[in-house]
C-alpha cells in the first residue's frame, strides 16, 4: 500500500510570477515527507501541482510508473488523498455520510456503498478519533472535529498516497501530536507515503524521515531533518535566528527560535574573535561567528563542557583544562596568546567562580589595551557570581574601563558592527 | 424534524401524492366538477374503457378537463419540478444554499426576448408560440454569454460565473426597462409575463416541455454524487475524483435547459427554485440522491398548488402565479434568514 512520487524539472508561473522553479523531487515509497518554508514560498502550489489542481507549466510527475499528468480524477484519487488546508461547508452533511465520500473513486454511478466501504470508513473514524461524531452534522462539530472527520475520509480512499496541506493548523497541540503520531504508525506499519506541509519546525523535526526547505519556489535543501534544520539554513529562509538543541530524550532536536535576524556582518573574514563561555552559553554564538566568517576561540573551557564540545565540532581554537578542574596557569597563559590575537572579546552569561575567574582577569587586561569587550547579560546588570564579590569588582572595573553590554541578540550585532569599523579603519 | 429514514424506495409514494394533487387542482374551478367524475372523465380517454363516462356528464365538462386544465396542470407540474430541481442542483455547484436557477441571469435574458416578442408583435408573425420561443432562446444565449466571460482559459472558476451572471442580468434587466418605458401600451403584457402564469398553457406545450424537462430532471439526478462531493468545493471534490470542470459544464447545460424551458411556458416565476429545495434540505438533509428527486416532487406540487390558488382565489380574474409564490414564498425566506441568524 505504497508509492514511489517522482518531480522532475517542474516549472510553475501564476501569470508573470514563477511560483515554482525546477524542482526535482523523488519521494520514496513509505517516507514521511515534510514541506516547510515561509509564506509565498509555494509548498501550497507544490502540493496543487502533485495533485493536479493546477497544471505545470514543464515538467513531469512520476506516480509508480504512471504519469500522473495524464490521469483522470478519479484514477488519481484511487491512488492519493489530499487533506486540504480548509474545510468549510454550509450544507449539513453527517459525518458518516461525508467520511463514506471518501469511497467515491471506487464506486460506479449509481453504485451504493457495500459492506467493505462501510467497514473502511469505520475503521477510519475509529484511529482519528471521530467515531463518536458519526451522526452530527458538519455545521455542529468544531473546527478541530472537522479537520479529523476530512482526514477519516482521506484515509477512507485507502491512499497509497496522502498530502496534507498544514493538517495542525485548526487543532490544539493534543490534538496535533494525536494527527501526527496517527500519520507515523500508518507510515510505518502501513507504509503509507506521506507528504505534508507543515509551519511547525519543531513538529517537522520531531516526525518526519525528510524535510524540503523551500523559499521563493525552490528547494534549499533536501534531506533528513538534521542536515535540512540548520541555523544557517533557516537564516537563510524564514531571516530569524535560531539554535538547535538537541533533546536528550527523544533523540530528536528542537528548533528555538531567538529573533528576527538583523543584517549579519558577512563581512567577517580574517577578525579574530575570542569567546569567553562556558555551559552552553556560547554554542549560537560561535555558530553565528563562524558563519559570518569571523576566526573563532574559545576558552578557557573545560573538556566535556558543551561549549568545549560544540567548539571542537566547529574546529574552533580552543584553550581547555581537564574536566572540573580549576584553571591552571598553563592554560591561561595559552587562553592570554588566543586574547591577545583577538580583535574583539565576547563573554557570555556564563556563572564565574573561583574555577574560571582567570578567564576574567585576563579579559579586563585585553580592555585595558584596547580590545573591544563585549558582555552579554541575560537582563541588565544581572551577573552570575559564585566568588563572594570578587566577579563583580572585576565587571565593574571592565565597564569603566569602556566594555559594551548586550541585553540581545541586535546589540551583540551592533558591537560586531562596531569591530568591522575599527578594522577597517 | 429530520425525517432520515426517508429513501429511495419512497419515492414511488411521492409521486402518488404528487398525482393526487394534480386530481384535486383538475376538479377545481369556476365550473364545478366533482373529482370521481374528473377520474371517470381521464380513465375514460384510455383506448377500451370509454364505458367508463357517465352519461349525465356535458361535452363542456370534458373540454374544460382535458383541453383547459390538464394540459395547465401538467405544466404548472413540469415547472415546479424543473425550477426546483435545477435550484437544488444550482445551490449544490455554487456551495451556496441561498443561490436559485437564475442565479447567473437566465431569468433577466428570457425576459429581456420575451420583451423584444411582445413589443415587436412577433407574435402575428410567428403565431402564439413566438414569445417562448424567443424567452428560450435568449435565456439560452444569455447563459452562452455568461459563461464565456467566465471563463479563464479551460477553467470556469464559480466567482466567475456568479459576477458575470450579475453583471449581464443588470444590463439586460436595463435594456428591457427600457424597452417597456418606450412601449408603455405593451407594459402590462411585459409585466403579466414577468410575473409569471400558465393562462395560455396547451398541449403543444406539454409535448415539447415533458421530454425536455423530464430528461433534464433525471440527467441532474445522474450527478448526485458530484454534486455531494462539489458542495465541499471544487479541489475537494476533484481530489476525490470529480473531474469537475465537465461536471461543471454538464451541470449548467442541462440546467439551463430545463430552466429555459420552464420559463419559456411560464415566465420568470420566483421563489420555487429557491424555496423548495432549501425546505427540502431541511427535512431530508443534503445529500442529492434524495434531495434532487425529492425537491422535484415537492416543487411540482407546489407550483400546482399554488397556480390553483393563482386562477380560483379571485373569481373571473386570473392573478400571476408568481405573485402567489412571492407571497408564500418571502416570509418563509425571511423565516429561514432569522432562524439562520439565531444559529449563528
Amino acid at each position: 500500500m505504497s508509492s514511489n512520487l517522482k518531480i522532475e524539472n517542474l516549472f510553475f508561473n501564476y501569470q508573470e510570477d514563477l511560483v515554482l522553479k525546477k524542482i526535482n523531487l523523488f519521494i520514496e515509497k513509505g517516507s514521511f515527507l515534510t514541506i516547510i518554508g515561509p509564506n509565498g514560498s509555494g509548498k501550497s502550489t507544490l502540493l496543487k501541482v502533485i495533485s493536479k489542481l493546477v497544471a505545470p507549466n514543464r515538467g513531469k510527475i512520476w506516480l509508480d510508473d504512471l504519469d500522473l499528468l495524464s490521469l483522470s480524477p478519479r484514477q488519481i484519487a484511487q491512488r492519493m488523498a489530499v487533506v486540504p488546508q480548509n474545510i468549510h461547508t454550509d450544507f449539513p452533511f453527517t459525518v458518516w455520510e461525508t467520511v463514506l465520500m471518501g469511497r467515491s473513486p471506487f464506486l460506479r454511478r449509481f453504485e451504493n456503498e457495500g459492506e467493505r466501504d462501510f467497514a473502511l470508513a469505520k475503521w477510519a473514524m475509529e484511529i482519528t478519533n471521530t467515531l463518536h461524531l458519526k451522526d452530527r452534522k458538519l455545521t455542529e462539530i468544531s473546527g478541530g472535529e472537522l479537520q479529523r472527520v476530512i482526514v477519516a475520509r482521506a484515509l477512507t480512499q485507502e491512499p497509497k498516497i496522502i498530502l496534507l496541506d498544514e493538517p495542525t493548523s485548526h487543532l490544539d497541540i493534543q490534538h496535533q501530536l494525536e494527527l501526527l503520531e496517527l500519520l507515523e504508525s500508518l507510515n510505518q506499519t502501513g507504509g503509507l507515503t506521506v507528504v505534508a506541509v507543515l509551519h511547525d519546525l519543531n513538529l517537522a523535526a520531531q516526525f518526519s524521515q525528510y524535510i524540503l526547505l523551500m523559499k521563493n519556489g525552490e528547494v534549499v535543501a533536501l534531506g533528513p531533518p538534521a542536515e535540512v534544520l540548520t541555523p544557517a539554513n533557516i537564516r537563510d529562509v524564514y531571516g530569524i535566528e535560531v539554535t538547535i538543541k538537541e533533546n536528550p530524550l527523544t533523540g530528536k532536536f528542537n528548533v528555538i527560535p531567538l529573533a528576527r535576524s538583523k543584517s549579519i556582518p558577512q563581512n567577517g573574514k580574517g577578525i579574530n574573535i575570542h569567546l569567553i563561555c562556558g555551559g552552553g552559553s556560547g554554542t549560537y554564538i560561535m555558530d553565528t561567528l563562524v558563519q559570518s566568517g569571523y576566526n573563532v576561540s574559545a576558552g578557557v573551557l573545560n573538556i566535556g563542557d558543551t561549549d568545549w564540545t560544540h567548539a571542537k565540532k566547529l574546529g574552533l581554537k580552543v584553550s581547555e583544562e581537564a574536566p572540573f578542574n580549576p584553571i591552571s596557569e598553563k592554560s591561561l597563559q595559552k587562553n592570554r596568546a588566543l586574547l591577545e590575537k583577538a580583535q574583539g572579546i565576547i563573554i557570555t552569561p556564563v556563572p564565574f567562580g573561583h574555577g574560571n575567574l582567570g578567564n576574567l582577569k585576563l579579559a579586563l587586561d585585553a580592555c585595558k589595551k584596547g580590545t573591544p569587550v563585549l558582555i552579554i547579560q541575560q537582563e541588565e546588570n544581572m551577573h552570575v557570581d559564585f566568588t563572594n564579590g570578587q566577579a563583580d569588582i572585576l565587571w565593574k572595573e571592565l565597564k569603566k574601563t569602556g566594555a559594551h553590554f548586550a541585553c540581545n541578540l541586535q546589540e551583540i550585532f551592533t558591537f560586531l558592527d562596531i569591530i568591522n569599523e575599527r578594522q577597517e579603519r | 424534524m429530520h425525517l432520515k429514514k426517508l429513501s429511495i424506495n419512497k419515492i414511488p409514494f411521492l409521486i402518488l401524492i404528487l398525482i393526487l394533487f394534480c386530481l384535486i387542482a383538475l376538479s377545481i374551478g369556476p365550473t364545478k366538477i366533482d373529482i370521481f367524475t374528473t377520474c371517470k372523465i381521464l380513465l375514460s380517454q384510455i383506448p377500451g374503457w370509454e364505458q367508463l363516462l357517465p352519461e349525465n356528464v356535458k361535452e363542456s365538462q370534458i373540454t374544460i378537463i382535458l383541453k383547459i386544465r390538464l394540459p395547465r396542470i401538467i405544466l404548472a407540474a413540469l415547472v415546479g419540478m424543473a425550477l426546483a430541481t435545477v435550484g437544488a442542483s444550482f445551490q449544490g455547484i455554487f456551495k451556496n444554499p441561498m443561490a436559485d436557477p437564475y442565479i447567473i441571469g437566465i431569468s433577466s435574458g428570457a425576459a429581456l426576448g420575451a420583451a423584444i416578442a411582445i413589443v415587436t408583435n412577433l407574435s402575428f408573425i410567428l403565431g402564439s408560440l413566438a414569445t417562448s420561443l424567443m424567452a428560450f432562446l435568449t435565456g439560452l444565449l444569455s447563459i452562452f454569454v455568461v459563461y464565456n466571460l467566465a471563463r479563464d482559459g479551460n477553467r470556469v472558476p464559480i466567482h466567475n460565473l456568479l459576477l458575470a451572471g450579475v453583471a449581464l442580468s443588470a444590463f439586460m434587466s436595463a435594456m428591457m426597462s427600457l424597452l417597456m418605458v418606450i412601449n408603455s401600451k405593451e407594459m402590462s403584457q411585459i409585466v403579466f409575463w414577468l410575473l409569471g402564469s400558465f393562462s395560455l398553457s396547451n398541449w403543444s406545450q406539454v409535448l415539447v416541455a415533458t421530454p425536455i424537462i423530464l430528461s433534464g430532471i433525471v440527467g441532474l439526478i445522474f450527478f448526485a454524487r458530484e454534486l455531494n462531493l462539489m458542495i465541499f468545493g471544487e479541489n475537494t471534490a476533484q481530489h476525490l475524483g470529480v473531474n469537475t470542470e465537465q461536471t461543471k459544464i454538464i451541470i449548467l447545460i442541462i440546467g439551463t435547459l430545463t430552466v429555459a424551458t420552464a420559463v419559456s411556458i411560464s415566465g420568470t416565476i420566483g421563489f420555487v427554485g429557491l424555496i423548495v429545495p432549501h425546505t427540502i434540505r431541511l427535512l431530508v438533509g443534503p445529500n442529492h440522491k434524495i434531495l434532487l428527486p425529492v425537491s422535484a416532487i415537492a416543487g411540482g406540487i407546489f407550483m400546482v398548488l399554488t397556480d390553483t390558488i393563482a386562477r380560483s382565489l379571485l373569481n373571473g380574474t386570473e392573478i400571476p402565479v408568481g405573485i402567489i409564490t412571492a407571497l408564500c414564498g418571502a416570509p418563509f425566506f425571511i423565516y429561514l434568514l432569522k432562524k439562520r441568524k439565531m444559529i449563528s
